[in-house]
């Protein structure tokens, strides 16, 4: 497993467009962002060049997961790199916890990226405890993102698979709260931000910096968004089986 | 280890209404070197696949190695290319190899490996940048990584051109060489004929004949008697000693035949004329079309 893990991992580097849309996007938009809007601006009780590094941290890190997850599914589900596998000594257990491994693995330079850009560019500090937790929680955290890219690496064909899950994606984001505040959202999408996974996933990370206790509800809505997806891609993957 | 290496005993397999494998009983020893002969749909697939365990039979019973098919894929001691398997995109060919060797405990060396599967020299190369022939290379190594006690190949060589097609055999009878079994399936008879220590013969989902290649060419009846019969009537022909069927291509007519000799005495006491006679042997090929009508 480890080894398949490793070797999915591996594969990332040769991603150009993970690399690019997954690692190298947020570190833009956070120095885009935090430049456009002046340093006056607060969101969530924090500056906005903490807010957004959160932000953009759970972004990225939201991304490498479904990166690492739906499209390389599909893909490997049309090409029979999956089929392949069944008959190889590793069962399919291994298999995807394989891929999980490396969805979780690729968040951390996701996360770590956007915190290096913030120190470098706003001089953004705290102490060593809330960088370790923020990071801790947000890596923990994308759990549910990695399950929701398998549903849709199961439910999606390879040519489908990636424009589905980017447009997941940046829906999870505006929408979430994470490219722009909740409370400056019409009031039709501020009821829907805060229950969607993405927004309560920064949340972890906003309460911290902020120095407020983590939000119960919150982690109970993350808790539940990560069985609901977990259960999609077990019956994905059921279908995606039975249909051979 | 008396065990099989493969027993099929009454094993059905039915897709909705169709039924793709139909009580079939087979049994491998282990060193044989089996074809799976057939058409396509024939249920050849199917076949490997419930071998695999990828398949579970309708009815019956599958045995691999002494135990269930999905006990003696975990265990390492069966490797496969299937039809319609595939290769992990954006990794290097020997990343790849290194990966299946790491899930046996006693994989085979890792030079000997890429010799031979013939992979040396495309070791460094992008799985996804390989050509059709390559990547069957690749599969090859995958399967043979564990150096499995039986190995089994679906239609192998379907992507490669003739010369690939020769080289991979080669490798394919070095592995068997050293006592492992191999099962393929093919519908290329000429592969059947020339690699096989024994053929099956499958058709619509029963095991139509079982033998060595020289068994199933005689078991379809023989000779061939050719001649060039024009306008005249072929009436009677069936009639002659030793003849088994009677084909008609234009103007020239096949005689099957158990007797050639009696065949052609009788054909000249019958006729006047008897233009552009031959007689040969029945090929494979002829056989199977013989056997599966």
């Amino acid at each position: 497993m480890f080894a398949l893990a490793r070797l999915e991992m591996r594969r990332m580097l040769s991603d150009k467009r993970f690399l690019i849309l997954m690692l190298a996007l947020p570190i833009f938009m956070y120095l885009l962002f935090t430049n456009v809007f002046g340093a006056n601006q607060r969101a969530y009780g924090l500056d906005q060049d903490v807010s957004l590094m959160i932000s953009m941290a759970a972004y990225g890190a939201i991304g490498a997961a479904l990166m690492a997850t739906a499209p390389r599914i599909a893909q490997e589900r049309t090409n029979g790199w999956l089929r392949q596998l069944k008959v190889m000594p590793i069962s399919a257990g291994q298999t995807i916890a394989a891929k999980m491994l490396a969805a979780l693995a690729w968040a951390v330079p996701a996360i770590v990226l956007v915190d290096v850009t913030a120190v470098l560019a706003h001089g953004v500090s705290m102490p060593a405890w809330r960088w370790l937790a923020i990071g801790g929680l947000l890596w923990i955290g994308t759990a549910p993102f990695a399950a929701l890219g398998a549903w849709i690496g199961y439910l999606t064909d390879d040519s489908a698979a990636f424009g589905v899950m980017y447009g997941v994606y940046i829906f999870l984001g505006a929408v979430g709260g994470l490219w722009m505040p909740v409370s400056i959202l019409p009031s039709v999408l501020r009821h829907i931000a805060v229950a969607l996974p993405s927004n309560r996933f920064a949340e972890l990370g906003w309460n911290i910096a902020a120095g407020r206790a983590p939000s119960m509800s919150g982690i109970a809505i993350l808790a539940g968004w990560l069985v609901l997806f977990t259960g999609l891609a077990w019956l994905g993957y059921r279908r995606a089986n039975a249909l051979r | 280890m008396t065990e099989h290496a493969v027993d099929f005993l009454g094993v059905t397999r039915t897709f909705g209404a169709v039924r793709a494998i139909d009580a079939i009983n087979l049994t491998i020893d282990r060193g044989e070197t089996v074809a799976l002969l057939g058409p396509n749909g024939a249920g050849k697939s199917t076949t490997v696949n419930l071998l695999l365990g990828l398949l579970s039979p309708t009815a019956g019973t599958v045995n691999v190695l002494g135990t269930s098919p999905h006990d003696a894929v975990s265990a390492g001691r069966v490797g496969a290319m299937l039809q319609d398997g595939g290769l992990m995109p954006g990794v290097r060919v020997a990343e790849l190899i290194d990966f299946a060797r790491s899930l046996h405990a006693h994989p085979h060396p890792r030079g000997d490996l890429l010799d031979d599967a013939g992979l040396t020299d495309i070791a460094t190369h992008r799985v996804d940048r390989l050509s059709g022939g390559q990547a069957q290379r690749v599969r090859f190594a995958l399967a043979i990584a564990g150096d499995p006690d039986l190995l089994v190949l679906d239609e192998p060589t379907s992507a490669m051109d003739v010369a690939a097609r020769r080289a991979f055999w080669a490798h394919i009878r070095h592995y068997a060489a050293r006592g492992r079994t191999v099962l393929f399936a093919t519908h290329y008879l000429a592969e059947a004929d020339e690699y096989a220590d024994r053929i099956v013969v499958v058709s619509a989902g029963r095991i139509v004949t079982d033998g060595t290649p020289g068994e199933i060419k005689a078991a379809a009846g023989g000779r061939a008697v050719r001649f060039t019969i024009g306008h005249d009537s072929t009436a009677g022909l069936d009639l002659l000693p030793g003849v088994t069927a009677v084909e008609m291509h234009g103007a020239a007519v096949t005689l099957r035949t158990t007797d050639a000799e009696a065949t052609l005495r009788a054909l000249f006491a019958s006729r006047d004329r008897v233009p552009d006679i031959e007689v040969s042997g029945a090929d494979l090929e002829d056989a199977v079309l013989t056997l599966t009508r």
